[in-house]
């Protein structure tokens, strides 16, 4: 990418290497940080409150409630990296979840091919975003806030009361309830991420998210580029609903709908930039882990969790104030 | 700019008002005594709830910016006016300014994070969101307070709900909103500047424009104008609940873009966002008269707001 080859330039000119991986890495490592810090703080208020540290139980029950966050901050990042913003978040995460209560019945191998109808039904939703956004040159945020609408509509269809079931096979593959295994799925999502991250697709995000203009100059298709990054969000928001389904053994058309919110909390936090062109799956998958600390640390705070979204607000806006200082900072002053 | 209507926006304001009066047509057809005045007053009268915050999200959508705290702004809203006024015409006065107070110093909190604290407009109203989601739950203890339970004021029931020449008195307030926004953006300075800076930001600073006053105060007015729909809302339905103002964050987006205003910012004026909330509204109550379910009513919205958008909210090549 252009901008990132003169920015590397000019930096190794003034700079010593290691400050500048600090610079173009800030968003992740003040993940990682904020992460461990949340980790700390909850295993401090647990010792507090039970005597003992965490342990297996509390792991494997975070990352279970994590994964569908996880996912639908994955499908975040990309619409996020082409500088868009993905409303329609909640709507796909409600229809996957809805079709998975009413579809998933049984049998190994009706259970795959219906979970791979569901996930390219999701695909196919991100692709009506990307289409309207790539081709139909029209804006995101209102774009994804009208599909929203349509996507949620068509899940209260599918399911218009809370119900339906999933095998236990399925929740036991998915979000094994006794070991962390779904930890597994994270890693070959960030695995896919490398590839992509170095393909064709992948360069482009990152290049029309950084300049657009310059891209298509230098020869990057911005409106395939966008189309897919829709709908790969897409497909993943989907599979987040199968994880969603998985966790509550059952199907609701509307539990989704939150996911469009913390899906963008999670992403800001994971040090994905709004504005396009900066993140990685590794920070997305922090910011959800730290999202969901959070609701932990409250919990075992004993604070009313009807005060829970003012904490989570506040926590929002100080940790992006703090970290566009502590990058600033980094970056070094001009 | 010194135009009430700057002319690329004349087509778009008038087909707003088109598709409104075509829906009532709509709505006569299918459902006798649809387009009568009394039905045309009341759906007018919930079409200015709509309004009122899509002024707001229009002050803000101009420069380019975004509100997304509009729904807990204004249910918060609503709560405090029941809550501190306990429903006694005396202490009305108290509880409107308590109220609208309230939504200014989240619109200020807004603005301030924007301008000072260089947040992200979507972030930082999203996090507003959920701040004041939480403070509406946590102080109101899930509407169980005993305060809760109270009832607007009588006064201000009486605002919604009078008529006045034939007119209920909310629609008569919502015109003379139209008229002073109308003319506080199309021929004040402050109205120019919030073209200027939503056209481009760095040029208006050079000129002299206040960029970082004229942003804070353009939040402060949203948050002011979600607070007011907040109030009206419940001098209309007599009591607050949570989630009431749920539905007036995509409705007033839905109206700003209806009306030709350009999320981009810099071009559409509210006489184009006011009808935009008065084709949205007849939109509903056509389909409500049609007896559609939620989930047709849900859909249709969406791809009816997809198809205006394909029709004139195309971006321009550059």
């Amino acid at each position: 990418m252009p901008s990132d080859i003169t920015a590397h330039a000019e930096a190794t000119q003034r700079r010593p290497r290691a400050a500048h991986m600090l610079g173009q890495n800030s968003g992740l490592i003040l993940a990682a940080v904020i992460l461990l810090l949340s980790i700390i703080g909850f295993a401090g208020m647990y010792w507090i409150q039970q005597g003992r540290l965490p342990g297996n139980f509390e792991l494997t029950s975070t990352v279970n409630n994590t994964m569908p966050l996880a996912l639908a901050a994955l499908g975040q990042t990309m619409v996020v990296l082409t500088r868009g913003i993905d409303l329609s978040v909640g709507g796909i995460v409600d229809l996957a979840n809805a079709l998975a209560a009413i579809w998933l019945t049984g049998g190994v191998l009706n259970t795959i091919g219906i979970s791979v109808v569901i996930v390219l039904i999701g695909a196919a939703a991100g692709l009506i975003n990307g289409l309207l956004v790539g081709l139909g040159r029209l804006q995101p945020i209102v774009v994804t806030l009208a599909t929203l609408s349509i996507f949620q509509g068509l899940a209260i269809r599918v399911l218009p009361q809370p119900g339906g079931a999933v095998p236990a096979g399925y929740t036991d593959f998915l979000v094994n309830t006794n070991e962390p295994t779904a930890l597994i799925f994270l890693v070959i999502a960030v695995l896919g991420w490398m590839v992509l991250r170095r393909s064709r697709l992948g360069v482009g995000l990152f290049a029309i998210g950084n300049d657009e203009p310059s891209a298509i100059a230098l020869g990057i298709n911005a409106m395939r580029t966008k189309i897919g990054a829709y709908t790969i969000g897409g497909a993943l928001y989907a599979v987040a609903g199968l994880f969603l389904a998985a966790n509550a053994t059952a199907g609701d058309a509307t539990t989704g709908d939150s996911y469009t919110l913390t899906s963008i909390v999670a992403v800001v936090l994971g040090g994905v930039n709004l504005f396009g062109g900066r993140g990685s799956a590794v920070g997305a998958i922090c910011g959800a882990f730290i999202t969901t600390m959070i609701v932990n640390i409250l919990f075992f705070a004993h604070i009313n969790p009807l005060y829970q979204s003012f904490y989570e607000g506040l926590f929002l806006v100080v940790a992006v104030v703090v970290g566009g200082l502590i990058g600033r900072l980094v970056r070094g002053a001009r | 700019m010194t135009r009430l209507l700057p002319t690329g926006n004349v087509l778009r304001v008038l087909a707003a008002y088109c598709a409104a009066v075509l829906l009532f047509i709509i709505g006569e057809l299918v459902h006798p005594g649809f387009a009568s005045f009394a039905s045309i007053t009341s759906i007018l009268l919930v079409a200015s709830f709509v309004g009122l915050v899509a002024a707001g999200q229009c002050f803000v959508v101009l420069i380019g910016g975004i509100d997304l705290s509009v729904p807990w702004v204004l249910n918060a809203a609503a709560i405090l006016m029941v809550t501190s006024s306990l429903g006694l015409d005396s202490r009305a006065l108290y509880a409107i300014g308590l109220t609208l107070g309230m939504g200014a110093l989240a619109g200020f909190a807004n603005g301030a994070g924007v301008v000072w604290f260089g947040v992200p407009a979507v972030v930082m109203t999203l996090a507003m969101n959920g701040i004041m989601e939480g403070l509406a739950l946590g102080l109101s203890g899930g509407m169980t307070c005993t305060a809760c339970a109270s009832y607007a004021p009588p006064v201000i029931q009486g605002a919604v709900h009078d008529v006045w020449l034939g007119v209920p008195a909310a629609l008569w307030l919502w015109i003379a909103v139209i008229a002073v926004v109308s003319f506080v953006l199309g021929l004040t300075r402050f109205g120019r500047a919030t073209y200027a800076i939503g056209n481009n930001a760095r040029a208006a600073f050079l000129a002299g424009v206040n960029v970082d006053m004229t942003t804070v105060l353009l939040y402060v007015l949203s948050g002011i104008f979600s607070a007011l729909a907040g109030i009206l809302l419940v001098g209309f339905g007599g009591q607050a609940s949570l989630g009431m103002g749920s539905p007036y964050l995509f409705q007033s987006i839905a109206a700003v873009v209806i009306g030709g205003v350009s999320i981009l910012g810099g071009s559409g004026n509210y006489l184009g966002a006011a009808a935009g909330a008065v084709s949205l509204t007849a939109l509903v109550s056509v389909l409500l008269a049609l007896n559609m379910p939620d989930y047709g009513r849900s859909i249709i919205y969406g791809v009816v707001i997809l198809a205006l958008l394909l029709l004139y909210g195309r971006e321009q090549r550059d």
